[in-house]
Formats: C-alpha cells, structure tokens, sequence
C-alpha cells in the first residue's frame, strides 16, 4: 500500500544531497573532545558522591552539634555551681587532707610516735585547761587527728 | 580495529576501554553527526547532541546487551537524544512558541553552515514541519537511505508502521512544496 515507487513524487526520486555543512576540521577533533569531557563528567560525579554523603551526614550531623552545644552548655553550669558538687568539693579536700596525714603516720616508726605523745606529758597535761579539754571531748576527733593537733 | 565485535569486546575490557571508544567513536562519528543534523537542522545544536550521546554510549556500554549491533544502538541512542534535546530546548527557550516545529524552523533559519539552494531551503522547511517521527523516518529513508528493516531496528517500529510514516510524510512534503514554491517541486 505504501510503496514508495508508487506515492514518491518526481523531485524525491533523486537521492537526497546533504545541504548542511560543518566548519572545518570539526571531526578532527571530537574523540578528544568528548574523551575530555568523559573524564570532567567522571571527575564531578566523584565529587558529588562524597558531597552527597556529607548532604545525607548533614541532619545528622546537626543534631549531633546541637546535643553536644546543649550538653555543654547545660552539664557543666550545672556540674560546678550546684549545691552537691559543693559538699563532693568538701569531701574532695577532706580526703586529700587524710591522705596527707596517712602519708606523715607512714614516715613515722612506732617508738617515736610513742615517744611522742608521752614526752613532757606533764608539762603538757599541765598546760591543758578544763575547757580545752572538754572541747576536745566534745569534738570526737581521731587519733590521728589529735597527734596532728597536738604537732602542730 | 575495525569489527564491531572487536571493538565490543575491547569495551568491556576496563584496560582497553578508553582506546576502543576512540575508535568506536570514529568509526561512526561522521554518520552519528549527520543523522543528529538533519534532526536538529542547526551545527551547534549538533554539536551539543553528539556530545551527549557519545557520553550517554560510553555511560551505557557496560549494560550494553548487544542484541542488536553496536551501530544501531548507537542510532537509537542519537535519535533519543536529538528528540530530547528538541523537546528540552522549546520549553526553555522558546515558550511562545506553538511546537517544535517553529523552533526547527528558526533553527534551519539561523544556521550559518547550511549551503543549500532554494530549493534544498524549502524541501528542510517542508521536513521541519513534520511530526517527530515523520520527520525521522523521512530523514532516514530518503537522505540516508536506510533500509526499512534496520529503521524498524533503530526506531523500534514495525515495518508497515514505518512504511505508513513515510508515506505520510511524502504527501505533506509535496503538498508544502506545492503551495510555497509552485514551480520547483514540478
């Protein structure tokens, strides 16, 4: 039904002539061309996969920023000027105090610890008032802590 | 390296890729240009088309399943690519305009390397108008002279469907000739 024989009409029986052009020497270059262009294409695919990774990162990444921004903004504040890590201060010193004692007790043998407490025990006992006495009763303090008392 | 199938095989070998695309790529390159021209009708539309399609062949060797010959693969691929390009091209750049028509007729207007008589003017505009795959099969049968069977290959189109496209496209082709340039197509 279509045969072209039939249908064509004078002027399409002649085979078409090309009426287009290029500039000159265009082909000569085009393997070089699209190679450069393969290579660039490759090159920014490479750089956009590992910039689609830090884009994928990104909320992720955010939140994390914003929780550390909150915990040092909120924990440390909270840690220094609160009422507990005063009192946990205070501990902190009392038993770097006892430390210090242990380490003096440590230096010291038997017989001159002895000897210590026992030397001029009455000019000592003499020297102590009633009131003074009482307070040391009355403060409950260790052994440790009234040799302590009384080298110093 | 000239066989197909020797290039083929140098394709999907990644240490020789590069040096049997190079061939490939000047095997067919002058046909693949030519087919894009009388599509696109303007040298810098070309261009960009042919460059886009030897990318998108290099990009697709690798699914490349060679049920048909690299040749028509890369036909196929250079046909897609012009139609795109057309298609892209009239929303971005000319949105008055009604079809892509009008735009092909600006482009062949505009065309500094065109080196036709008038005659060979009015037969490109009378193309220009027709629909995209009267326009192709029209391109393909009378300028390059491609035979039914691989057009219906490339264009994945049966024959009759083809045969009917051409035929349709002959009496528009006519009928323009006649009524712009009464005295030539005679």
């Amino acid at each position: 039904m279509y045969e072209e024989e039939n249908i064509e009409p004078e002027f399409l029986k002649q085979p078409g002539k090309n009426p287009f052009r290029t500039p000159d020497n265009y082909f000569d270059s085009i393997e070089d061309r699209v190679m450069g262009t393969i290579e660039f294409e490759s090159k920014k695919n490479t750089a956009s996969k590992s910039n689609k990774i830090f884009r994928l990162l990104k909320p992720v990444l955010g939140l994390a920023a914003s929780f550390a921004l909150v915990y040092i903004l909120a924990y440390y504040p909270i840690k220094y000027f609160s009422p507990n890590n005063l009192v946990k201060s205070e501990i902190t010193d009392s038993a770097s105090q006892m430390d210090e004692y242990s380490l003096n007790l440590s230096l010291i043998d038997e017989n001159s610890l002895i000897s210590a407490i026992f030397n001029d025990e009455t000019d000592t006992l003499s020297e102590i008032k009633p009131d003074e006495l009482l307070a040391y009763l009355s403060t409950e303090m260790t052994d440790l802590e009234i040799y302590t008392e009384i080298q110093n | 390296m000239t066989d197909d199938q020797q290039i083929l095989e140098s394709l999907k070998d990644p240490s020789t890729r590069e040096l049997a695309f190079r061939h490939l790529v000047t095997k067919y390159k002058e046909r693949l240009y030519w087919h894009i021209r009388k599509i696109v009708m303007n040298h810098d539309d070309a261009d960009d088309v042919l460059q886009n399609t030897l990318i998108k062949i290099w990009n697709g060797i690798e699914t490349f399943r060679a049920e048909s010959s690299i040749f028509t693969w890369s036909y196929r691929i250079a046909t897609n690519e012009s139609i795109t390009f057309l298609n892209q091209r009239k929303r971005r750049m000319m949105p008055g305009l009604n079809d892509v028509n009008e735009y092909l007729l600006e482009n062949l207007e505009s065309d500094t390397y065109f080196d036709g008589d008038e005659w060979q003017l009015l037969l490109q505009k009378a193309i220009a108008t027709l629909p995209d795959k009267q326009r192709l099969v029209f391109n393909m049968k009378y300028f390059d002279e491609i035979k039914y069977e691989e057009m219906s290959e490339i264009l994945e189109t049966s024959v009759g469907a083809l045969k009917a496209s051409y035929h349709h496209a002959v009496k528009k082709v006519e009928e323009y000739v006649k009524t712009h340039e009464p005295g030539i197509g005679s």
